[in-house]
């Protein structure tokens, strides 16, 4: 394998200064783009450090702001991982911990790694990074409020930490906050904690809702002439289809957090059923644990979809720029992604197949659940016929994307298990669960983001990041995620109950303390091994090879900025004009193996390109 | 869009708006009445439903100008709501499942 | 609201024409202001949190064994001696509804860049939303003299005053929020910002006429949200 594609001087020609309006070129019935509908977009530009950095109106610095503070709290997450690994493993080097903190540690690292650090990054980070210059839009259509939506992200996250440190300790209800148990006294935290939680989650969707209204209209009302839907890169379809999910989902959240703060503070009965503690009937009476559940869940799926969809769609995009060849069956990616983000609000009950709701849920649940199987399906399938026979790039990008697609496909399929009512009552709050999770959503879109870190980490900093560390890393991770995740199956399987302090003296003791050691060593390794890539970043920022302008040969916009890193306003005097997909790699009769959008069809009419 | 190029804007005689905003009033009338008359039963649901979605269907579709929009937005604002349909569909199948159970095992005796 | 004229673009009627704006580039909404784009997608997510505090209401009504108490004689209004039902519901009802068009109007006075008219209008809007929320609290500390409280009441299930006061309290924020707008807006409206495209406080947008109608699409939504509320809360 070699890097010798790191060399760029062919893209000068085609950059999107070089490209004129429809009309002037030799043939000017084909190069012909309609003329802009809208008036240029005025930028506020900052002038002093305040408004350039901290309170900036820059999609791309709001991105950036994003990725650093949800990767913050998702280092808290990864801390708490091994706390919790450390106990479960070595519970004889953990005498500090009790139970009480266990629960703790289990609630907040399932609701920051879910909510606060892989949503926020995705549609936060990628999603202000990637969006605007990928549509070729100036900004984000209303920069004032994107700026506010970062910094309300900044005070959930200060609320959910400040939880940490009030009487009683953060909650320990366990991610999805089940009442009646969430809010009652024994529950670790089920004073402030509680509360704390519930106000963070409510300023997180309030925030969110604004960052989600500029994402959603920037691609619907303000992508450049040329660009339509159907042109878009699959990162942006993703995104946006992920962002509509969090729009009508987070109400779901909203109101199940407004009434269960409600419960707690005054005292109503929304969720709580009649209640006997300790031979006496509390206040409560009449309420529906099941409808928290229920209203939980209807975010809570959705959810899932938020953090997987822009994975999918930033994944096709790295595959098919590292495989040098289209992505297989766009448009049918597009309708998967589309379906998908459909069906997801038709699902969420199969969380609660032992909840004790209607018996009857289980035939439609069971069987929708299925069915988002097919689009799914139809995604993987199109991933591997993308990389068949394509021109393989084998660095550290392609890596990342090769263990998304194994590892989504493992948890796919346990997915399948889990799915289906009869196979799932056994398998209910068993590890088997926490193997299917975490493969599914957690390590699978992880994988993601550190591809696309290495793939974008030389246009936001003009420096590329050492291969050599991002394979040590890869496979540390890689190798050292299964070592963890692999194991727990079985554990599942014989039985071993999630979110348990301890195993005390149980017939599966035997079998589960040594792999338990076994996970436990491989997390700590897993997760030492993700300061590989911040030593990788740190030190690539200052002596990183020189990226140059578009290094991968990519076809995207925003490889093809004036400047690099590209600057606020994105594109110099000029809009670029979009005359393509992004995927012609390879094209049958091109002089290189990428046209970049913005190549007129005049400049490669002698190609077989697709019509898009 | 910042600033559109279009020159200005139509609009539409006031007549339209006074006849809605009267036929608002009626059928608010109506479902006032009947509470008043107090109808039980299926009646009272279908009128209640009835007039509920005519009025709504006639804010959205005048005052919100949803009637003459295109297409492309119409559809986008109204698709998700099957979502919600589904939503109301299987909770009125839950409670009357809570309901069955809190009957059956609290005051019958499981 | 016909169609606006874009250079180089044919405009198709009903599904062609879904189909046509889809596929074309720039823009899927042609001729819809971003801010007017943004409003309809926010309140279509509002949408949701109202279903889901109604279908909560659904839920928690549907299964109570306890009884529920009758609204119809919860709300009734004791005048010169006789209970009439759900009187102030009904004039609260009529309130919103002669607001929303005195709104309605007020967007279609905007657009004929009609200065006072328009003003005027949105004045006697916020007049409307202002009487309503007065009524509502009079509503409220009615109920809470009678001793219904969010967490118990003296009618029958717990659960009526929590809804009551949960969902009410949060269409009222609504309404109060929309209040608080429509004066800012008013006071826009009569110096002028939409006529000389003055940009806003916040943003680099110049002013103009359409911001009436965004204002307006949110005020439609909270008498609409009052609609479903009325049907499901006051008449069930």
């Amino acid at each position: 394998m070699s890097e010798n594609y790191n060399d760029n001087k062919i893209i000068q020609a085609q950059s999107s200064e070089t490209v004129s309006a429809g009309g002037s070129g030799a043939t000017p019935d084909i190069d012909y783009v309609r003329p802009a509908e809208v008036l240029e977009q005025d930028l506020y530009h900052g002038h002093s450090f305040i408004t350039k950095w901290v309170f900036c109106q820059d999609a791309k610095v709001i991105g950036i702001q994003y990725f650093l503070l949800a990767t913050f709290t998702g280092i808290i997450g990864l801390i708490l991982s091994w706390l919790m690994r450390l106990q479960l493993g070595y519970p004889e080097l953990a005498g500090f911990m009790t139970a009480e903190h266990y629960y703790q540690f289990v609630t907040m690292h399932g609701m920051i790694m879910v909510v606060y650090f892989l949503t926020a990054l995705f549609l936060g980070g990628f999603g202000n990074y990637l969006i605007p210059l990928m549509t070729g839009a100036r900004d984000m259509v209303f920069p004032y409020v994107n700026m506010v939506s970062f910094w309300m992200f900044f005070v959930a996250v200060m609320v959910l930490m400040a939880s940490f440190f009030v009487p009683g300790g953060p909650t320990g209800a366990g991610w999805t906050l089940y009442p009646p148990q969430a809010i009652l006294e024994g529950t670790p935290g089920s004073g402030m904690g509680i509360i704390l939680m519930l106000v963070s989650l409510v300023l997180f969707v309030i925030g969110f809702t604004m960052g989600g209204l500029n994402y959603l209209i920037t691609v619907l009302q303000s992508r450049t002439r040329g660009m339509t839907l159907m042109r878009l890169p699959l990162s942006v379809w993703g995104i946006f289809t992920a962002t509509i999910l969090a729009m009508l989902a987070f109400p779901a959240l909203l109101v199940g957090g407004l009434m269960l703060v409600l419960d707690t503070i005054l005292g109503t009965s929304f969720f709580m059923p009649t209640i006997l503690k300790a031979g006496e009937v509390l206040e409560y009476g009449g309420g529906s644990p099941i409808l928290f559940q229920h209203l939980f869940w209807f975010f809570g799926h959705p959810e899932v979809y938020i953090v997987a969809l822009p994975a999918f769609g930033i994944v096709s995009d790295l595959i098919s720029v590292h495989a040098r060849k289209n992505i297989f069956g766009y448009r049918m990616m597009v309708w998967a992604i589309v379906a998908i983000g459909g069906l997801s609000f038709f699902v969420w009950a199969h969380h609660m197949y032992v909840s004790g709701m209607n018996p009857w849920f289980g035939f439609f649940f069971a069987s929708t659940t299925l069915i988002i199987a097919v689009p799914t399906a139809m995604k993987v399938y199109n991933w591997i016929l993308t990389l068949w026979r394509g021109n393989i790039r084998m660095n550290v990008v392609m890596l990342w994307c090769l263990g998304f697609i194994l590892t989504f496909v493992n948890g796919g399929i346990t997915g399948l298990f889990l799915g289906n009512v009869t196979v799932d009552v056994p398998l209910s709050d068993t590890y088997f669960v926490i193997a299917h999770f975490h493969m599914v959503m957690g390590i699978a879109p992880l994988m993601v983001i550190m591809g696309a870190v290495y793939h974008w980490f030389p246009l936001v900093s003009g420096r590329m990041l050492s291969e050599k560390l991002g394979k040590w890393h890869f496979w540390v991770t890689f190798l050292g995620a299964y070592s963890i995740y692999f194991p727990m199956h079985y554990l599942g399987f014989i039985g071993v109950p999630r979110r348990y302090f301890e195993m005390y003296d149980s017939p599966y003791v035997t079998s589960a303390v040594g792999m338990n050691e076994f996970i436990s060593m491989a997390a700590f390794l897993v997760g030492a091994a993700q300061f590989i890539l911040i030593y990788n970043i740190i030190k690539s920022l200052k002596t990183g090879k020189l990226a140059g302008k578009n290094p991968w040969k990519a076809n995207s916009l925003e490889w093809f900025t004036p400047t690099v890193p590209p600057e606020h306003g994105n594109w110099g005097n000029k809009l670029p004009i979009v005359y393509r997909w992004p995927y012609d790699y390879s094209v049958p009769g091109a002089k290189e193996d990428f046209i970049p959008q913005t190549t007129p069809p005049s400049k490669v009419s002698d190609t077989e390109v697709e019509k898009t | 869009m910042e600033e559109t190029k279009k020159e200005q804007t139509t609009t539409h005689k006031i007549g339209i708006y006074l006849w809605i905003w009267g036929i608002l009033f009626v059928l608010s009338f109506c479902s006032y009445m009947v509470d008043w008359f107090q109808f039980q039963g299926l009646l009272r649901w279908s009128l209640i439903l009835t007039f509920m979605f005519l009025k709504a269907g006639l804010i959205m579709a005048f005052f919100m100008h949803l009637f003459w929009e295109r297409y492309a937005l119409v559809n986008v604002l109204l698709w998700p709501m099957t979502a919600i349909a589904c939503f109301v569909f299987l909770m009125v199948a839950e409670f009357k499942y809570t309901l069955f159970s809190r009957l059956f095992y609290f005051f019958i005796g499981g | 609201m016909s169609d606006p004229k874009i250079e180089g673009y044919d405009f198709k009627p009903g599904f062609r024409g879904l189909a046509q704006d889809a596929g074309s580039d720039q823009t899927m909404f042609k001729g819809v202001h971003w801010g007017k784009a943004m409003m309809w997608i926010f309140l279509l997510s509002d949408t949701f949190i109202f279903s889901c505090f109604l279908i909560s209401y659904m839920k928690g009504r549907g299964s109570t064994p306890a009884e529920w108490p009758n609204p119809s004689e919860v709300f009734a209004l004791h005048v010169g001696g006789v209970s009439v039902p759900l009187l102030l519901i009904a004039i609260m009802t009529f309130v919103l509804i002669t607001s929303s068009g005195t709104m309605a109007l007020a967007v279609k006075y905007g657009y004929e860049r009609n200065r006072k008219m328009c003003g005027w209008l949105i004045l006697a809007t916020a007049l409307g939303g202002l009487t309503f929320v007065g009524m509502q609290a009079f509503e409220w500390s009615k109920l809470i003299h009678e001793g219904v409280r969010p967490w118990t009441n003296p009618f029958g299930a717990p659960q009526f005053g929590s809804f009551f006061f949960m969902i009410t309290g949060f269409h009222g924020t609504h309404v109060s929020i929309g209040v608080i707008f429509l004066s800012i807006y008013a006071y826009k409206t009569f110096a002028g910002h939409y006529d000389t495209g003055k940009r806003g406080w916040f943003t680099t947008i110049k002013g103009d006429y359409v911001e009436i109608e965004i204002l307006g699409l949110y005020w439609h939504f909270v008498d609409l949200v009052w609609v479903f509320i009325f049907a499901f809360f006051y008449l069930w």
